[in-house]
């Protein structure tokens, strides 16, 4: 089965208003197919059900199917790395019933997530100007190697793709070593998102925390972390000495002076937090089916809607601080250009990612034609949204008693831990995330293990142990290194290296020289592109 | 054949999927049946399948049972007993099998007994086995002096063509030398070779030299072969043989003995003598089956 998907592939259609149930046909010829996607059970459940068709008359509803006896539907699930992960409706005929609206929608859902959060950052380190031409210049790039992984499937000659992923279409061109790179990439993908997701999920619970033990003990903490000094406050939490960012304050307090010692010993943002976040989440990571967590998709999109909307309100508050200086360094802005920019292409790598399960999610619009116009629409909607924020968080960021160099790499953290839109905003996300990663985690579970052991659940033991080995690493670098924007882009560069860039050009070129229409142009333009992805990749651990 | 059970149990639905009969009625049955239903298919040579509604009013039944029973209960040479697992009148339905049975003692005590626990799909998969082996008990005890032997079926799983493949199976004439035969043959020229009975298309035997992944796979051919009959009679066409071939394999299905189909499969698609072969093979079968002809010729009374 795809590897990136979990495939609900059985059935044949009834005539009546009954649960349609349709079945491919198998592929009588390659009897060792290990891509075996229809059960026996529904193989010959299909014959049966279009034999007993043929016995009455539409009508007779004798011989039709009830649905306790059809093979339970098994779940599709979409994800991508930092976005959001959800169930797509399985069953299909063959036809898509989304309208073009909701597919871009989808797209968009799926597409926008924690990188928000980080883009700022990856915009001060590019510099502003060249940040926003690289944003533009990214998502086209990334636009098109979209575009020709859709097109991938669809110049496989003779065979029918119609049900294929793009990691299938790896495995045609390159055997093997497709699929199994496919594979460790793909998990790259997602345990660097598990990774992130841990890190922000401390951070979140840690702000949460210090916010509600402060609010119902009406302490009232000054932080000596520098920052703006009104109502809307904006802190430099990087300024502040070499230990931890955030983590001491000094504080003058009316309440009692060793209990808020002990809260800061017990809640401590690297330390402590991260540990406690296993006792929720470990056990949820081990159950057989998330299909509960699916249904709360909806948080991410109300979560983002809200960030672009604290965005706004702030950047009113705070109005516009913007100067343009091009090479030279000033104490409170950043230069136009810098040499860090690659930072920036590593972040939007995973930003722009949706290429392990485009084709998945366009195949369901109605309207198959547009699909290439939807895309375009959907990327240029999710560029916009990463454009608007970050300008208005760049632009309204108080530079005068604050550098930009200040931006941090979750600009969140720019936020004390009492403001109450930030601790609103914490909250959602951790919500949110939290209903993610569970999701995430019986995804890689199941890519994992149904590759490696040919069952998704081969005992208790091996699960348990993937997904402490899964924990231990979100915990370990949650302590040790919990800089999103680091792990962001550098996971970003390694998986995009692949599914982005060398895949969907190599599979193009592969195939044009097989149909004998290569051209120089086609060849030349298609190299380049790999070559920016082995760049991008060399770039980050350099820059 | 006399295919009995309440009124509901399934039996129509039953006999128009065993024996591929188009049924055209109206969904909302306006009562039982209440004569015997005579199917114009024959199989296995000169048996003919009669269907029968049990139960229902019960003094009708009653009556109608003391005054056409004799009739009904001759010439019998198997009785199906279809049971609703899902009934709620279990003693009503006993007591009808039993005055079935205590007809068949008085009129065709010879007569082979097959009880089919049916719509099991209706009941949790977990407690199908213990519900299952519950009623087998009731029955068999319910039965003597008379043996009858008990499946548990479905229309929606592969029980019901494995049922009737056994009760098949029991009725064929000199069935182990038929099979002993069939083995000779098959390992001469192929990888399997299925003989089917002709009408219905069950599988009564079959030789296969390596281990196949399938094990649905009787019941699919069955099914595309019946679907494949319908399509034909649909044209006034009736189905003889077929082949099917790709550069893996060849498959012929052809016309065996006057009551069975057989079916060879070779991996080696480019044997010609195939045909030739099945037709001298035919031969032999035929003769085969004409040997017990005193037993076979029970069937024509």
């Amino acid at each position: 089965r795809p590897h990136l998907l979990i495939v609900s592939r059985i059935g044949v259609s009834s005539p009546s208003s009954h649960r349609p149930f349709h079945v491919e046909p198998t592929n009588i010829v390659s009897v060792n197919d290990d891509m075996q996607r229809v059960t026996d059970e529904a193989a010959a459940m299909n014959k049966r059900i279009h034999y007993y068709s043929r016995l009455t008359s539409p009508s007779d509803r004798a011989l039709m199917a009830p649905d306790h006896v059809l093979p339970a539907l098994e779940e599709i699930y979409v994800y991508s790395p930092l976005g959001t992960a959800f169930k797509v409706d399985g069953c299909t005929d063959g036809y898509g019933k989304n309208s073009s609206l909701v597919t871009i929608f989808m797209i968009w859902n799926t597409m926008l997530g924690t990188s928000i959060l980080s883009i700022p950052w990856g915009i001060k380190q590019a510099g502003f100007t060249t940040g926003i031409v690289i944003i533009l210049l990214m998502g086209i790039l990334t636009l098109y190697c979209c575009y020709r992984v859709l097109k991938s499937r669809t110049m496989i000659p003779l065979i029918d793709t119609s049900s294929w992923e793009f990691p299938d279409v790896c495995k045609y061109y390159f055997g093997a070593f497709g699929q199994w790179s496919s594979l460790l990439f793909s998990m790259v993908s997602l345990i660097g998102a598990m990774v992130v997701y841990w890190v922000l999920m401390s951070n979140f619970l840690f702000n949460t925390g210090k916010f509600i033990y402060n609010y119902v003990h009406n302490i009232n903490v000054t932080d000596i972390v520098s920052g703006t000094n009104d109502s809307n406050r904006v802190i430099c939490p990087g300024d502040a000495s070499e230990e931890q960012p955030g983590n001491k304050s000094m504080l003058f307090l009316s309440a009692n002076d060793t209990g808020f010692e002990l809260f800061e010993e017990w809640w401590n943002k690297s330390q402590t937090v991260p540990l406690y976040l296993i006792v929720v989440l470990l056990p949820l990571l081990n159950l057989k089916s998330p299909s509960f967590f699916a249904k709360f998709n909806v948080l991410g999109t109300i979560s983002v809607i809200y960030l672009v909307l604290l965005v706004t309100f702030k950047a009113v508050r705070l109005g516009f601080h913007l100067e343009f200086a091009w090479f030279t360094l000033d104490e409170f802005f950043v230069p136009e250009f810098r040499l860090s920019f690659p930072q920036l292409t590593g972040v939007l790598t995973l930003a722009f990612f949706i290429h392990n399960c485009v084709i998945t999610l366009l195949k369901n619009n109605k309207k198959q034609e547009n699909n290439v116009r939807d895309l375009s629409i959907a990327f240029f909607l999710v560029g916009l949204t990463y454009l608007y924020v970050v300008v208005l968080i760049f632009a309204a960021f108080p530079s005068p008693p604050l550098s930009k160099e200040c931006i941090e790499q979750n600009f969140l953290d720019n936020f004390p831990s009492n403001d109450v839109m930030a601790f609103i905003a914490r909250m959602f996300l951790l919500f949110q995330m939290m209903t993610v990663y569970p999701l995430l985690g019986y995804l890689a579970r199941v890519q994992l293990l149904g590759h490696i052991f040919g069952n998704v659940y081969p005992s208790i033991f091996h699960v348990l142990g993937l997904n402490i080995a899964i924990v231990g690493l979100g915990v370990t670098i949650a302590r040790f290194y919990p800089n999103i924007g680091g792990i962001i882009r550098y996971s970003g560069a390694t998986c995009g290296l692949a599914f982005v860039f060398v895949y969907p050009s190599l599979i193009y070129m592969v195939s044009q020289y097989r149909a004998g229409q290569l051209t120089w142009l086609g060849l030349t333009v298609h190299v380049f592109i790999i070559l920016l992805g082995v760049v991008n990749l060399i770039a980050q651990f350099l820059m | 054949v006399l295919l009995m059970g309440k009124s509901g149990s399934g039996k129509t639905s039953m006999r128009s999927i065993i024996f591929a009969n188009y049924i055209a009625r109206d969904t909302r049955r306006l009562g039982a049946t209440i004569d015997v239903e005579h199917s114009h298919v024959r199989f296995l040579g000169n048996l003919v399948l009669n269907l029968w509604d049990c139960g229902g009013q019960d003094t009708f039944i009653e009556n109608y049972f003391t005054s056409q029973r004799d009739n009904i209960f001759r010439n019998v040479e198997v009785l199906i007993y279809v049971f609703d697992v899902e009934s709620r009148e279990l003693e009503k339905d006993m007591h009808y099998y039993q005055s079935c049975l205590e007809a068949i003692l008085q009129n065709s005590p010879d007569a082979k007994i097959f009880c089919l626990v049916h719509k099991m799909d209706l009941v949790q998969e977990d407690q199908r086995d213990l519900i299952f082996k519950e009623r087998e008990e009731d029955l068999k005890r319910l039965s003597r002096p008379l043996e009858c032997a008990c499946f548990r079926t479905s229309i929606w799983d592969e029980t019901l063509y494995k049922a009737w493949s056994s009760i098949v199976y029991q009725l064929i004439p000199n069935v182990q030398q038929l099979e002993m035969n069939l083995r000779n043959f098959a390992q001469i020229i192929a990888d399997e070779v299925l003989l089917f009975e002709r009408a219905t298309f069950l599988v009564i035997s079959h030789y296969q030299c390596k281990e196949q992944r399938d094990i649905h796979r009787f019941e699919k051919i069955s099914n595309i072969i019946k679907q494949f009959k319908l399509s034909c009679s649909k044209l006034a066409a009736s189905f003889q043989s077929m082949e099917v071939r790709n550069s893996n394999f060849a498959a012929f299905i052809d016309i065996f003995t006057s009551n069975t189909y057989v079916m060879v499969i070779m991996s080696d698609p480019s044997s010609a003598a195939t045909l030739i072969n099945i037709r001298n093979a035919r031969k032999h079968f035929e003769k085969l089956e004409r040997v017990d002809g005193p037993k076979h010729s029970l069937l024509m009374r």
